[in-house]
């Protein structure tokens, strides 16, 4: 963290991806710091991303600690900075301050199943652990990818998700029938049911909209997951990332400093309004 | 250090401080109390009641400048720090509530992360306190949550009005600087002089205030009721205004946001401003999702983070009984009887 932490650094975006196309457009951004003033990150862990002359907004770091030329963020247009960003172009620079947050606990998980449980844009804070997973992927079990997206149009990642079959199983879900869709349809909860993932030795990380948490959390507990193999990350408005500003703030934590990784051993006993 | 002062003298203290610039408690509007500069320091008097706003301000502005931010199109945008250096201040007549206070912004602007901006201005002011002769609202509470009419938390000196003169006590380094600028104006306390203040604040301890029954139980009964109903029901009146927070000597929270000066060119200051647990956009996503959408949540948020969080997170309440959220919410909301019904076992 810089010494003063409301100072972002600056960071040129060098690529970017459409992953979504329409209302709910998402796009992911390569951000490369400008003279090299970067910072080292870990999986789980997020970044205020500022577009000037329009705010900051708390967004997760979507590429692996590993990855050091660059640092990806898979963001969707929804709101007045998120909407600037969509509007930039590559060789334009941002400000980045961070990195805010826990981890997921990786180096805890070694020898251990990994399902990855993902819905809407909610895949880009646990893609993470999923790159590092497979970079690594001699030191785990096996790896389970399920998301979901409203539609195909949807489904965010896509390339990457079918790079991945054959090392790693993936179930992909839309919600409606759609002609020409072989995959799921229906929730990814209900996905999650159908496959029923084994719980021996195995660790389940999801994201995506607090309605699909938790009746993700809900059905994993009643295939026998504990509450302390299972982890979320709680996306709270924030803006300050370091405790100050309060409001982000659960209980006794503030999500930018003690979360946003949690156990749901942790989780559950914060008061329940995320 | 212990000291004497004429209560005729205070106007030529504060004519020696005059590196500082000087605040004590004025008349604004009618009986509206607040901190105004000194600009006469012969009708300072400090028998002031409770100020409409507590003294944070001096530290944690209602708006601050972060930094300033210039991009030219198609080139990288050039930021400007703008760290606080103000020149020094010398605030009169803090309440030990309002000092408590401080003691609580200092934690929280500490812990974890030493904010710049905050320590900026904290080592530039200092605060000379006025213990209470009596409560100066009807709704103090200061010895319901730990304190006391004549605390020293927070403070560089405490004066203590006698009949007469002032009790000056130095607390702190620069307060002793402060007393040592008044030079012969201050007379070195004699034992008659320390029994007349132990009786004043004695008898100061003694005035009745609002009280909570059993502090030490208070953070495990709101827990255990953290989904009673009787949240919403005591928010019904509420207009969600924010003046509980706004006036609070202990509230911190704030926003933080673009003000833009000019657009092409683009040009702007980064700021941040206070903000409030009271407002429903405090906490709602971009996506619509909102975890405190209703007034209860709300109040539940702001009476569980003073005497439940704050107290799991510290050891300490984050409330010192000051009583402004009391005497100045406009449809009469209580934290004190709030309390009572849903922080005791």
């Amino acid at each position: 963290m810089s010494q003063n932490a409301y100072l972002p650094k600056l960071g040129r975006i060098a690529a970017i991806k459409e992953e979504v196309a329409g209302a709910r457009a998402i796009k992911t951004f390569r951000i490369e710091f400008v003279n090299g003033d970067g910072f080292e990150h870990d999986c789980g862990q997020c970044a205020m991303i500022s577009v000037f002359g329009k705010g900051e907004s708390m967004i997760s770091i979507a590429s692996a600690p590993h990855i050091k030329d660059y640092k990806q963020f898979s963001i969707m247009r929804t709101g007045r900075v998120t909407t600037a960003l969509h509007d930039l172009n590559v060789g334009d620079v941002v400000g980045v301050r961070g990195p805010y947050g826990n981890k997921f606990p990786v180096k805890d998980w070694k020898g251990k199943n990994l399902i990855f449980i993902g819905g809407g844009c909610g895949l880009a804070p646990i893609w993470p652990v999923v790159q590092t997973a497979v970079k690594d992927r001699g030191q785990f079990g096996k790896i389970t990818v399920f998301y979901g997206g409203r539609s195909s149009r949807d489904i965010m990642y896509r390339n990457e998700l079918e790079k991945l079959r054959g090392d790693v199983d993936v179930h992909l879900s839309i919600d409606a029938q759609e002609e020409g869709w072989d995959g799921y349809c229906g929730f990814v909860p209900a996905n999650v049911m159908t496959k029923a993932p084994k719980a021996d030795n195995a660790i389940a990380i999801t994201c995506g909209p607090p309605i699909m948490i938790k009746y993700v959390i809900q059905n994993l507990k009643d295939l026998g997951f504990e509450d302390d193999m299972i982890y979320t990350t709680i996306e709270n408005k924030m803006k300050c990332g370091i405790g100050k500003c309060g409001r982000c703030n659960v209980g006794k934590d503030y999500v930018c400093v003690n979360g946003p990784v949690y156990s749901w051993a942790a989780l559950k006993d914060l008061p329940q309004e995320y | 250090m212990e000291k004497m002062l004429n209560k005729a003298d205070l106007a030529a203290w504060m004519g020696k401080l005059d590196s500082h610039r000087l605040f004590s408690p004025a008349l604004e509007d009618e009986d509206v109390w607040n901190y105004m500069p000194v600009d006469d320091a012969a009708k300072v008097q400090l028998n002031h009641p409770n100020t409409v706003r507590p003294p944070k301000g001096f530290v944690f502005p209602q708006r601050e400048v972060l930094y300033e931010y210039s991009q030219v199109p198609g080139e990288a945008p050039v930021l400007n720090e703008t760290l606080p250096d103000p020149a020094p201040a010398v605030v009169f007549g803090v309440r030990p509530c309002d000092s408590r206070g401080l003691v609580r912004q200092d934690i929280v602007f500490t812990k974890e992360y030493e904010d710049p901006y905050y320590h900026g201005r904290r080592a530039k002011v200092i605060y000379v306190g006025q213990a209470c002769n009596a409560p100066p609202s009807a709704n103090c509470f200061c010895m319901s949550v730990g304190g006391s009419p004549s605390a020293e938390d927070g403070l560089d000196v405490l004066m203590t009005e006698l009949d007469g003169k002032y009790h000056v006590k130095a607390l702190t380094p620069r307060g002793a600087d402060l007393l040592a600028k008044g030079g012969d104006l201050f007379k070195d306390a004699q034992s008659s002089d320390k029994a007349a203040v132990e009786k004043a604040h004695a008898q100061a301890k003694a005035h009745p205030q609002r009280p909570i029954k059993d502090l030490g139980k208070v953070a495990g009964a709101l827990k255990a009721n953290f989904d009673s109903p009787a949240w919403d029901e005591m928010a019904k009146a509420c207009i969600g205004c924010g003046i509980c927070t706004f006036l609070c000597p202990t509230c911190h929270c704030f926003d933080i946001s673009d003000e833009v000066k000019c657009s092409s060119p683009c040009k702007g200051e980064r700021v941040r401003t206070w903000d409030t647990c009271q407002f429903p956009d405090f906490t709602m996503h971009t996506s619509g999702h909102n975890p405190r959408e209703t007034l209860g949540s709300r109040l539940r948020q702001r009476v569980c983070h003073k005497f439940l969080y704050f107290v799991e997170n510290h050891d300490t309440q984050q409330c010192t009984g000051c009583g402004r959220c009391v005497s100045l919410c406009p449809v009469g909301i209580d934290i004190v009887s709030v309390v009572e019904r849903l922080g005791q076992p």
